[in-house]
Parts: structure tokens; sequence; C-alpha cells
């Protein structure tokens, strides 16, 4: 046996320990915590997949979701439609959003300095925050629905069950990504341009429009997650800044192009900051938690790497 | 040649005739009179900024509609500020210089005010505040600044009220109980402050709290607080956060099965449409004024009749009364002095007793620092039927309290 597959096994039989104990002492915090991973792995998937194909650290990543989110709120108080069937349109509209700021910003940058790219991703992150602070100003919004609020209770223990549905949603992006990558044409050929992209050329890919087709997909991923976003949070904005922050460590953590870490990194992630706010006092030290575990990890990554 | 030169100085003679008579005809119409300018200041991205200067502006139309003030044409000039101190700072030096205004009115968020308060103290011009709750505002205008006029209660002007508030209530019905406290509260300055601030006005109480991040500044997930709150079993929730946390934190409290007695909201505003969802029922909050006080104030309702009717919504907080006072006010006290000049106005300023849109009767008076504050008293609401009803003073009060809060 390698010593990657011990680093593994022991890796899930920690996690594995970790949580009987947590259900044991108090399950709220595995609840939560899981609840809480879904949310970052489903908005992290999609920076994983651009970041391992087309190898841009794309900055506007959050105000790409929160312009998804705004589309969904509009689409939902004009059409009378719930957030979860607006999904589709939303997402729809997101994939051609995102081959439009591809094919007239990104894709004239993908052979510059990385500086360049992430001045640019940056500055198109500024235009859509602005653009949607002119539009719908900065007053917060947020759907009144009765389903979010729906709970549970085991022994004298209540709980959201709501929030469930972002583990599975992230669940079902890996999955649908993952087919996708491995099963079709254009994923396999997306897969070979993300490991060479010289290489990939000369067989005879197209490039470009591998890079296009992944860069939009993941805009529709990020469409379909602004539409769920807007059951359980306010939007505004601001409200997607954090969340490219988040995903880039998050992806970071997981390792560039591993789409099935980014759900153990959520998961590492989530149960920790869970743990932490359910001592009293902590919730300020989930911040700290979140970034200092990444830093961790990549450090340990990093001397492994030496040795 | 001579014909030519006669007849070009024929045309010479007609030209000059004619400017000199067009000329003339002029100068014997009236000049029209200078407008008394007004620089408006406030974030009009935010629903208070907006409505506040939408306010503003109702004054100036009505103003003008019966004739200006002292004949002369009223105008309101309002810059955004973005809720940038920058920003706030640079209008105050636009207004002063570019367009040259006779007053400052606005004001929302006292990070903002303290980025503009060197600018004003610059132009002395008379300035009318409606925003900026701290102290550290009004340490840092300072005293002796006569020309600065505050509207909005300080900090501790609001904390007083509550304590009297809540002890009024407690004394009037006799079932509701305030005896142990939970305050949630959002990690930054403002929710820090709220808690320090709960902990010194009730610390005759028992008082817990625990910090969550706002969803305004990336947070969202209230669960662990609620939890704990839920474990703490108090008479009293406060949440102090921001209008993005209002109804996710009401949405996860019923996720998290918590129903204390008394659930307060603390933000410094509300969405718009929070009291239209059903989780709204039963929750109190803070404020100056609701609509339900046109139910037991005269100028109250002419203000809401005449803002519905220009502007086709309901001003739905605080800061529009406000804003329309601002004007108001000062054009009052304009009319008093029978003129703009600072020391002038300053003076009717002082002994002005206003009747304002917010229910009270004002007049100025020394706060802790400066000279001239008017209101001090907030109002304990809370949400009925989807409006917001007065509990609280009880000579405001529009309906008694919905107690304990359930869902």
């Amino acid at each position: 046996m390698n010593k990657k597959k011990i680093y593994t096994i022991a890796g899930i039989s920690a996690a594995l320990i970790l949580s009987v104990i947590l259900l044991i002492i108090r399950p709220t915090i595995l609840v939560y915590g899981i609840q809480r991973a879904g949310i970052y792995a489903a908005i992290a998937l999609p920076m994983a997949l651009v970041l391992g194909i087309v190898h841009i650290v794309n900055l506007a990543h959050g105000e790409m979701m929160m312009v998804a989110a705004y589309l969904s709120y509009f689409i939902c108080t004009t059409f009378g439609i719930d957030p979860l069937v607006a999904a589709i349109p939303t997402g729809i509209i997101m994939f051609f959003l995102g081959l439009i700021i591809f094919k007239t910003s990104i894709a004239h940058t993908l052979e510059a300095p990385e500086l360049n790219q992430l001045i640019l991703t940056f500055g198109v992150a500024m235009v859509l925050s602005q653009s949607v602070n002119l539009i719908a100003t900065s007053q917060p919004r947020k759907i009144s629905l009765d389903y979010v609020s729906a709970s549970a209770t085991i022994g004298d223990v209540s709980f959201g069950i709501y929030d469930f549905i972002f583990p599975v949603l992230a669940a079902l992006f890996l999955a649908v990504l993952i087919y996708f990558l491995k099963k079709t044409r254009l994923g396999k050929a997306a897969s070979a341009v993300g490991q060479n992209p010289r290489g990939a050329r000369i067989v005879g890919i197209n490039v470009d429009l591998t890079y296009t087709i992944i860069f939009s997909l993941a805009s529709m991923i990020i469409g379909v997650f602004g539409s769920f976003f807007i059951t359980k949070f306010s939007i505004f904005p601001a409200v997607g800044g954090t969340f490219t922050m988040k995903s880039f460590a998050l992806v970071a953590m997981a390792g560039i192009g591993n789409l099935p870490m980014v759900i153990g990194a959520s998961l590492v992630l989530g149960l920790a900051e869970s743990l932490v706010m359910s001592v009293p006092h902590g919730a300020g030290w989930s911040p700290m938690i979140f970034f200092g575990l990444i830093i961790i990890v990549i450090l340990s990554r990093s001397f492994r790497s030496k040795q | 040649m001579s014909k030519k030169l006669s007849a070009l100085t024929m045309m010479l003679i007609v030209l000059f005739s004619s400017v000199f008579f067009l000329t003339s005809c002029k100068g014997k119409e009236e000049k029209p009179a200078e407008p008394i300018k007004f620089g408006g200041i406030w974030p009009l991205g935010d629903i208070t900024g907006d409505q506040a200067a939408k306010a503003a502006q109702l004054v100036v139309d009505e103003l003008n509609a019966n004739g200006g003030l002292m004949g002369r044409p009223v105008e309101l000039i309002v810059i955004d500020s973005e809720l940038n101190p920058e920003k706030g700072a640079a209008a105050v030096e636009r207004l002063a210089t570019v367009e040259k205004v006779d007053f400052f009115v606005g004001g929302m968020s006292s990070g903002v005010h303290l980025g503009q308060i060197p600018a004003l103290k610059k132009y002395k011009k008379v300035t009318m505040w409606t925003g900026a709750a701290s102290s550290t505002a009004e340490t840092a205008v300072g005293e002796g600044q006569d020309w600065y006029f505050h509207l909005h209660p300080w900090d501790y002007n609001q904390g007083n009220s509550y304590v009297e508030g809540w002890d009024d209530i407690a004394a009037k019905f006799s079932n509701i109980s305030i005896d142990r406290w939970f305050l949630a509260y959002e990690e930054g300055p403002f929710g820090s402050a709220s808690f320090a601030a709960t902990q010194t006005l009730f610390s005759d109480m028992e008082i817990d709290g625990e910090a969550f991040q706002s969803a305004a500044l990336g947070g969202g997930d209230y669960t662990a607080v609620l939890q704990r709150a839920k474990d703490y079993n108090p008479d009293v929730f406060i949440w102090a956060g921001y209008a993005a946390d209002a109804l996710p934190i009401m949405e996860q409290a019923k996720a998290v099965n918590f129903t204390p007695p008394l659930f307060i909201g603390a933000p410094p505003g509300w969405p718009s449409d929070f009291g239209d969802s059903a989780l709204a029922e039963n929750v109190t909050l803070y404020g100056m004024w609701a609509p339900s006080i046109s139910k037991v104030s005269a100028v109250s309702k002419k203000f809401q009749d005449a803002y519905e009717a220009k502007y086709g919504e309901t001003p739905a907080t605080y800061f529009a009364p406000l804003g329309y006072t601002s004007i108001e006010i000062i054009a009052k006290a304009v009319e008093a002095a029978g003129s703009v000049e600072t020391e002038a106005v300053i003076k009717a300023l002082k002994a002005i007793q206003y009747e304002s849109p917010l229910g009270e009767t004002i007049s100025f008076s020394p706060s802790n620092v400066i000279s001239n504050q008017g209101f001090r008293n907030q109002k304990i609401l809370q949400w009925q039927n989807g409006n917001q009803e007065v509990i609280w003073p009880f000579e405001f009060a529009t309906a008694e309290p919905a107690y304990p809060f359930t869902r």
C-alpha cells in the first residue's frame, strides 16, 4: 500500500471518528457543518472547473453569482415562479452571459501574464457589482419562502432541514461535471486541454472553443447556484465578493483541478467552522479557522512535495 | 463710395439703436430673484437616503407652490454620499463652493458624517443633520458650534429611551417579563457597540450575547447564535445587524424552533418588503416613526398623504419625515428671521417650537456636547398584520404589545 492510500484512509477514518464524536456530543454541529460545507462546495466547484481547465483565477466569480441571484430574483418576482424553478432560465441566461464575458474580455488575456488576468477579472467584478448597484440599488432583497424554515426534531434537538439541499446540489454538480469530463468527447477534450493546451492543439483539439465552452458551463452552474442562493440569503450588490475569496481558498486547498477534493475540503472547513461557532463566543474565530486551515494544508503540501 | 458709406453708416445706426433699445427694454424687466439653496447629502442607493431626499424635495415643492421663501424660489441640490466618507466630504465641498448653497441638510451613517465634519466646520453654514447616532460624531463636532443642528437622537439618547420604554411597558403590562436578555450582534463596530451599550444600560438584568457574521459582511448563517440563544432561554431576544440579516434570521429562527417571548430586531434600516412576510408578525423594533403614527398625529398624516400623492409609495423609513423636517424647520426659521443670514437663522432656530411629522413637537437644546439637539427619543414599534404599530411611548401608541411572540 503506497503512502497516498495510507494518508487517504487515515484522513477518512479521522473524519468518521470526529463525526461520530460530534454526533454524540452535539449533533447540530454535524448537521450545520454538512449544510455549510454544501454551500461552499456548490459555489467552489465551478471555480475549480475554470481554474483547472482554463487556468484563470476568475475574481468575478462571486459577482457572477450575485448577478445570477438578481436575475433569478427578478424572474421570480416578475413571473411569480419559485427560485428553484427559476434556476433553469437563470442557468441558461448565465451560460450566454459567461460566453459574452469570456469572448469579449478573458479570451484576449489567456496568453498574457497572470497578473493581467487577475486585474481584468477584478475589473469585470467591479463593473458587474456597480452595474447592479445602479440598476437595483444597494437595498437588500430576499424572497420570503415558507419551505426554507422546514425543521426536524430528534429528541430535544430541532434543526433546519432545508439547507441539506446545498450538499445535494454540490453532489449533483460534481456528478454532472465528472460525467461530462470523463464520458463526453468535449469533456475529454477539456481534460486534455487542462493538462496540456499546446499538446491538445497539436492533436487537433479546438482549444479556444473548449475554453469558451468550459467558462460558459461554469457560468451556467454559477447561475443555477445563484437561484438556490436567494432561497437562503439576502442579496445586494456586494454579496458576491466573499464567495470569490472562499471559493478560491477551497480550490487551492483541494488542489487545482481536483474536483472531488473540493467536496472534501468544504467538509473539513464546514465542520471546523461549525465546531468553533458552537463554542460560546467562538463565532468571531470562524473566518480565522477557515483561512488558518487553508494555510496549514497548503504549507504541509508544500513541505511534502519538497521531501 | 459716399453712397455706400452713407448706407453703411445708416445700417450701423439702425443696428446700434436696435441693440440699445432691446437692452434698455430688458433692463426694465424685473430681474428674477436668486433662489434660496439647500444642499442635501444622502445615500441615494439606500432606502433611507432615497426617501429622505424625496421628502425634502416635497417640502421644497410645497414652498415654491406657495410663493417660495421671502418671495424667493427655493432650490434643493442633492448629492449621493454613496455611504462613503470621502464622497460625503467631497459633496460638502461641492455644495459650498460650486453650488454655493445657503444651508446644508442630510445625513445617514455616522461613519460618513465623521468624514464630513471637518468640511462642515470649514464653511459653518447652518446645518440640519438627519443622521449619525454615534456620540463619536458628536465629540467630533465639539462644543460651541452654534451653526450645527442635529435632529437624530444620539446613541445614548436612544439607549435611555429603550430603558425607559421597556420599564414603562413592563410596569403597565404585568405579564411581560424583561429580566433575562440575549443579544445576537454582528461582529463589527456597530454590533459590538450595541452589545456594550445594552450591558451598560440594562445592568440590573441578566444579559448574555453572541456575535455573528452579518450577511452584509459575507456571513448569513445564524444557526449557531440562535442555538446558543435558545439554550439560554431569554425573556427578550434582540439581534443587532443590518437589513440584509432581517428575513434570513427570522427564517432560521423558525427552522431551529426558537420562539422567545419578545423577539426584537435593531438594524439601522429594514428591507422595504419585510412587513409582507408572515415571519414579521409580532417582531418588535425600534424607530422614530411609522406610517401608523398618522392615526394619532395630524401633522404626520398631512406629511404621509402628501408624500404618497407625490411619489405613489408609502414612506417606509423614519428618514422620510426626518428629511422633510430638515428643510421645513429651516424654512420656518428663515420666515421668522426674515433673512437667510446665518446669525439670524440660528437665533430663530434656537427659539423655534416645531410640530414635526414624526409626532413630537421639538425645540433645540444642548445635549452632552453640542448646543442644538432636536429629537431625543426613539419609539418601540411592533409588526402587527403587516404594519409597524407604535407600542411606546403610550401617547403615540397605536396598538398594545402582542405578547408573547408566536409563529
